[in-house]
């Protein structure tokens, strides 16, 4: 701690402070003394004056009686002994008898002596015996007097001035022995305690109020001493605390970076398992993260051969070909003395810290290539032993826990991987089987669409031609009996075509061919057929069309069927009344109805007559016949068309099918 | 002159159908059951008209029909393709290759001799 700027000691401002207040003091009295002893100047004077004009009116009636004028002169004189009396005469009537003046005061005009401020000018008569023989005149000079006083006064004032200093040395000796230096040195101490200097006590010194300051600040240098140690010791224990948290921070943040980098691999590794099917690419990810991540030299996995009960080496990392090599002439097997047998048999990892602790073991070429720790990870699919994933390193020592649970990890993807691989195998294999069943279905499909009809066609084109009597008159039972023929062989010829189409549409395989038709040649067309179907049911056949209809484009023979389909439906479950087919064009659209007489179509049945295999349950209905797949492959049609087929009815107020469909379809 | 027309088809029962047809009306039938002995019958015999199977062993019925119509004197012949109703697209196949008219199996005889006779007028 350094001093202030205006350092001024306590000893003097005290010594100040008593010095001024006796000066005052002094001062005062000193005033009062001159003021007192100038009074009293002025009186004695004037008593002085007194006393030589008395002495005088003693001492000279005799000698002025006898004119002894010497003597007079002598006692003239004498007078001048007082120093304050300037001039003296003695007269008697107009004759001067004697007549003296001070040395600084020859006045020969003695009316110079009438300022009464600076002289006093007295006169008194000289008797001898009751009669005047002379006046005696005396001045004395105010002057001298002032100068004694003037004199005094500086005696006073000099007196004064070194007692002031005398006191103000005294106390400035007292105050710095008794109070300036010893506080001097407790501000010593204060300083250095604030230097931290804790150790050297304050002196006590004297028995007094700075004693006792001194006591108190060593009182508060011991404090301070102990807070320091206290602090000191806190500041230690939070510099230990801060250590041993950065400590924690960094293996934590290790272990964070780890971790990080353990799940980056596991992700790297989860999106080649993901995103590829290449075994061989899957496991060489895989194994060499675990390499690495295990800190190991080397890794192999290997593929558990099931038939032949031994491992197979599938992908390896960090190993020579050498050793890969003489691996693949070893047979590994479940359950041997390897690290791998012991943990496929077990089911669990298995290490081995270091092998050269070991009497022998299975496989020379480990220890010949400088191996030294193993570490062996069975891959276990639901009981199943599918491979095995081994590390290896070439220094001694066991595995960290981390490693084996990350390997663990790394085996559950490699047996996802084995999985995947195989479930591919599995499902290409499936997938050809499946595309050879389907090829030979679409063979089989194209077969009986051959095979089926043509002895039917057979049967059809014979018993049309004996109708049409090509080979003789026919008797009439038996023209009838081959109607019956032919109208069921057609009806089979239909039902085969139905599961036909529909075994297409299943398989996909029911396609559009695309050209340009007539809608009103096509109905015409499919009128001209079912004529004489209705015909022959007492049925009136009507055709409401428009003069002229656009061509269309679409696949005829399908839109043919559709409508023949519909008719044909009309005129089965129509028993009396009509069929009418109207067409008419809407917004660039076909529209087509097909409307009947017939019992109708209940609500409920309503949503379900477009469905396969669905035909209205009831008597009436089963009696007529027919697959129920009519109405799904005509919607099917419809649909591919782009178009939308549907019924309005209700029971007793007949049915009406409509579709509409594009007029020109582009693409199905 | 009785008009000729030459069945090109595999199908005795089919061949038999048309000839008992075709002749009781009278024409005049030539029949041969595979496409290339349709080939050398139409530049033998010049028929009026053919009935072209599809489905024949041997080169198919558009082949023929491909054959028959590349040779300048035959490309006059009448060729009507007789195919499967089941495969869809034959229509256009048939017309593409050449042919002048196009009956699906199962044909009404009746039908067909209609379609013959439009052709043969």
């Amino acid at each position: 701690m350094t001093a202030p700027e205006s350092f001024t000691s306590v000893s003097r401002r005290l010594s100040s402070a008593f010095v001024g207040v006796v000066t005052l003091v002094l001062l005062i009295f000193a005033g009062l003394a001159i003021i007192i002893d100038s009074a009293k100047v002025s009186s004695e004077l004037e008593k002085r004056l007194d006393t030589a004009l008395e002495l005088s009116t003693v001492s000279l009636p005799t000698p002025l009686w006898n004119l002894d004028n010497n003597v007079v002169d002598d006692f003239i004189a004498a007078l001048f002994l007082d120093s304050a009396i300037v001039y003296a005469e003695v007269v008697w009537g107009d004759q001067l008898i004697s007549k003296k003046s001070g040395e600084n005061y020859n006045y020969e005009d003695s009316s110079e002596f009438s300022d009464p401020d600076k002289f006093i000018d007295q006169s008194r008569d000289i008797l001898f015996e009751g009669n005047k023989v002379g006046t005696i005149r005396l001045v004395m000079s105010r002057e001298s007097v002032k100068r004694e006083f003037i004199l005094t006064i500086i005696k006073i004032t000099s007196l004064t001035v070194f007692i002031i200093a005398a006191i103000f040395l005294t106390s400035l000796l007292i105050t710095r022995k008794y109070i300036a230096q010893p506080l001097s040195k407790l501000s010593e101490s204060a300083s250095s305690i604030a230097l931290g200097n804790l150790e050297t006590p304050v002196d006590k010194g004297s028995n007094d109020e700075i004693g006792q300051l001194a006591v108190h600040l060593d009182q508060m240098r011991r404090s301070i001493k102990d807070l320091f140690s206290e602090v000191h010791a806190s500041k230690e224990q939070i510099e230990e605390y801060s250590r041993t948290l950065e400590q924690q921070v960094d293996v934590r943040t290790r272990e964070l970076a780890q971790s990080v980098e353990e799940l980056e691999a596991l992700g790297e590794v989860s999106q080649v398992v993901g995103s590829s099917l290449d075994l061989g690419k899957v496991l060489g990810s895989i194994v060499r993260h675990a390499v690495l991540f295990s800190e190991a030299d080397g890794g192999i996995v290997f593929t558990f051969d099931q038939v032949r009960q031994i491992f197979a080496l599938k992908t390896s990392y960090g190993v020579s070909q050498n050793f890969e090599e003489e691996l693949r002439r070893s047979r590994i097997r479940k359950g041997d003395n390897s690290a791998l047998g012991q943990a496929s048999t077990k089911g669990e990892p298995v290490q081995i810290a270091d092998l050269s602790t070991l009497a022998e073991y299975p496989l020379a070429c480990v220890h010949q290539e400088g191996y030294r720790a193993l570490l062996a990870v069975p891959l276990i699919h639901e009981d199943e032993l599918v491979g095995g994933l081994v590390v290896m390193r070439k220094h001694a020592g066991t595995y960290p826990e981390r490693a084996v649970n990350l390997l663990h990890t790394f085996a559950a993807q490699s047996i996802l991987a084995i999985r995947n691989a195989r479930l591919f195998e599995e499902i290409e294999e499936k997938g050809r089987q499946l595309a050879q069943a389907d090829k030979h279905k679409s063979e089989f499909l194209a077969n009986m669409s051959h095979e089926l009809r043509t002895p039917l066609n057979a049967i059809l084109g014979y018993t049309e031609l004996i109708l049409d009597e090509i080979y003789g008159e026919v008797p009439e039972k038996i023209e009838e009996v081959l109607k019956r023929l032919e109208k069921n062989g057609r009806h089979l010829l239909s039902l085969i075509n139905d599961v036909l189409d529909l075994s297409k549409i299943e398989a996909g395989r029911f396609t559009l061919t695309l050209g340009e038709y007539s809608l009103i040649e096509l109905i015409q067309t499919v009128y001209t057929s079912v004529d004489s179907l209705a015909a022959e049911k007492n049925l009136s056949m009507k055709m409401n069309l428009p003069e002229k209809l656009p061509i269309g484009r679409g696949d005829d023979q399908r839109l043919t069927q559709v409508l023949l389909n519909l008719v044909g439906n009309a005129i089965k479950f129509t028993d009396q009344g009509e069929v009418c087919i109207e067409a008419q064009v809407e917004d660039d659209r076909f529209l087509v109805s097909v409307a009947d007489t017939g019992p109708g179509i209940s609500e409920d049945d309503l949503s379900t007559v477009f469905r396969e295999f669905h035909q209205i349950d009831g008597s009436s209905t089963k009696q007529k016949g027919g697959t129920g797949l009519g109405l799904s492959i005509a919607k099917k049609i419809i649909e591919m068309h782009g178009g939308r087929i549907w019924v309005t009815s209700a029971i007793g107020r007949g049915s009406i099918f409509n579709f509409s469909i594009p007029m020109r379809v582009e693409n199905s | 002159m009785s008009k000729s027309i030459l069945v090109v088809e595999d199908q005795e029962d089919n061949r038999r159908i048309l000839r008992d047809l075709l002749s009781s009306k009278g024409y005049e039938i030539i029949e041969v059951t595979d496409g290339l002995a349709g080939v050398e019958a139409a530049k033998r015999e010049k028929p009026d008209l053919i009935l072209m199977d599809i489905q024949l062993p041997g080169i198919d019925g558009y082949e023929a029909t491909r054959r028959i119509k590349a040779e300048p004197d035959l490309a006059g012949i009448t060729i009507i393709a007789v195919t499967s109703y089941a495969l869809s697209g034959d229509k256009q196949k048939a017309l593409e290759a050449g042919c002048d008219g196009y009956v699906a199996k199962p044909f009404s005889p009746r039908q067909l001799l209609a379609e013959i006779e439009q052709h043969l007028a």
